[in-house]
């Protein structure tokens, strides 16, 4: 579905991503991992439209993203949660999911899918007039996530949404994530919390440095001395 | 009593067109993250152009006006482009995808300072275009005056305050209920979001400052129509007015600019009243001054700031 190959991006002169390929399989979560200043959040805002690479190719369904707007990749079908939520403050939580859909015409539609969101998302209901700015993480993490949902991605990728959060707040984030790949939602996400990505993911790649330095399954995952000495071994205690 | 409500109704009736200007410059900061410090001396520029017009080709009062308002947006566009594109190499950034909405405001200082630089440049282009010191406008003023139970109204411009009022309710309920508004409101409230969510940031820049453009010049000619003469002090009038009442509304409500627009207008009427054309202009300074010192806000009741643009 997502189709990556030897992409590198920089800036000025530093090189943040070097030669990097992966994939993300249709219906499946991918999952990258890796330490901070690895370069994840430069992938996904490369992926968003927002950098451009300075070489390699980002295919989606088929479809180069290479010079793509923003916008014209929300129209392909990506939406991206961004790291530390970056919802609209002054806006309401309607307003908010409104922006979500703001490439899209379907009155009705948006209507309907407003209401999903407040379905899936109850305590966003309850504050549905409420400044975004005035919410709690956890709650602007759910509105980031139904806001990105309101332009009916068929890929929606995620950076660091456990970032910042109480453990009760990262499960219950997770717990989301499960539900919408049950749902046949295509996830590309980006973690540090290794054991709550674990419950949820099917595939891992980690990135070190601007390079993939591991790809494989959960199983794969748990049995790398890198990883284990990189991620595991410190996170047991706290699983 | 009779004077102290005289003034007050007078004080309320030179709002209209303080809001109007007040919220051109807010509606400029929120899609631009800037203070466009030529935003005066764009109204006299092309304040002068009308002028022109209308005494070397005898254009009409509507002419002047369409005339008027089509110059300061296309001037607007040119300090938007000189300004905020080629100086902030953010924006140029952005257009080449290397650089994040996140980092924008790291060239506020140059910004600021070519902002200023235009600001000279237009006034200079304007003073040299027109050199005389006066120059007359369409005069649409009355030369009547209302008298309701002893208070007295000139109706120009109460039809004035009318117009203004009717123009930022109209403003209002589009920024609320359009997707533009929308959009204009998602950009003022986060351009990384904005960025992310896949709205088209620089076409709403565009609009953003089309209409700021648009509210200045409207708000130009309805002042100048009263006054029937253009002097080189407009533009610094204009900058002076706006600036007061966006930075005293909080720079980024509807509510709040209409709050400092009642607020500047009301006082500017009592100290003329008691000190005349000097206390006038002290009190319009101070009030600049206040709204910086106490970092603005004296209006941030959450009645204005609720929420931006609203």
């Amino acid at each position: 579905m997502l189709e990556i190959e030897e992409i590198a991006c920089s800036y000025g002169k530093i090189e943040a991503l070097r030669k990097v390929s992966l994939k993300a399989n249709p219906n499946a979560v991918t999952c990258l991992l890796g330490p901070n200043g690895a370069g994840k959040t430069t992938l996904m805002m490369s992926l968003a439209g927002i950098l451009k690479p300075t070489h390699g190719s980002i295919k989606f369904e088929g479809q180069n993203l290479i010079g793509l707007t923003p916008s014209q990749i929300v129209q392909r079908g990506l939406a991206l949660v961004p790291e530390n939520r970056l919802v609209f403050p002054a806006l309401t939580v309607r307003e908010n999911l409104m922006a979500g859909a703001y490439l899209r015409k379907d009155k009705p539609g948006i209507a309907n899918d407003i209401e999903q969101q407040l379905h899936r998302f109850p305590r966003l209901r309850e504050r549905i007039n409420q400044l975004a700015g005035t919410l709690s993480g956890g709650e602007q993490q759910m509105l980031a996530v139904g806001r990105a949902l309101m332009s009916r991605p068929r890929l929606l990728m995620m950076d660091e949404p456990s970032v910042g959060l109480a453990p009760k707040v990262v499960a219950e984030i997770f717990g989301i994530i499960q539900k919408l790949h049950h749902e046949g939602t295509t996830i590309f996400l980006v973690e540090q919390n290794v054991h709550m990505a674990t419950k949820v993911t099917q595939h891992f790649y980690l990135l070190q440095q601007g390079r993939v330095t591991f790809s494989g399954t959960p199983d794969q995952l748990a049995g790398d001395d890198l990883v284990k000495r990189a991620y595991l071994a410190g996170q047991s205690a706290t699983a | 009593m009779l004077d102290l409500l005289q003034r007050t109704l007078e004080g309320l009736l030179e709002a209209g067109p303080y809001a109007l200007i007040g919220l051109g410059l807010t509606i400029s900061f929120g899609v631009l993250r800037r203070i466009n410090l030529a935003f005066g001396a764009t109204a006299l520029l092309a304040a002068y152009v009308g002028s022109w017009l209308h005494v070397r080709w005898g254009v009409p009062a509507l002419g002047v006006w369409v005339a008027v308002i089509v110059i300061t947006v296309m001037v607007g566009f040119y300090v938007e482009w000189m300004c905020f594109d080629i100086a902030d190499d953010s924006v140029m950034a952005m257009r080449r995808q290397s650089s994040v909405a996140l980092g924008l405001d790291a060239r506020e200082a140059s910004v600021l300072a070519v902002s200023f630089a235009l600001w000279m440049q237009i006034e200079q282009v304007a003073v040299n275009f027109q050199p005389n010191h006066l120059h007359p406008f369409p005069d649409l003023s009355s030369k009547l005056n209302f008298d309701w139970g002893g208070i007295d109204l000139r109706p120009d411009r109460i039809l004035v305050f009318l117009l203004t009022s009717g123009l930022i309710a109209g403003l209002s309920i589009w920024l609320k209920h359009s997707q533009l508004g929308l959009g204009i409101r998602a950009l003022s409230s986060s351009q990384a979001a904005a960025q992310v969510c896949g709205l088209n940031v620089l076409r709403l820049r565009y609009i953003g400052t089309a209409v700021s453009c648009v509210l200045c010049g409207l708000a130009s000619c309805a002042v100048l129509s009263m006054d029937g003469q253009v002097t080189p002090m407009f533009g610094m009038w204009v900058l002076l007015k706006g600036l007061t009442c966006a930075l005293l509304g909080g720079l980024g409500s509807v509510r709040g600019v209409l709050g400092g627009a009642v607020l500047l207008g009301i006082t500017e009427a009592h100290a003329q009243s008691l000190w005349g054309p000097i206390g006038r202009d002290a009190a319009t300074w101070g009030l600049l001054l206040l709204a910086l010192v106490v970092q603005t806000r004296p209006l941030k009741h959450p009645f204005f700031m609720q929420r931006r643009f609203e």
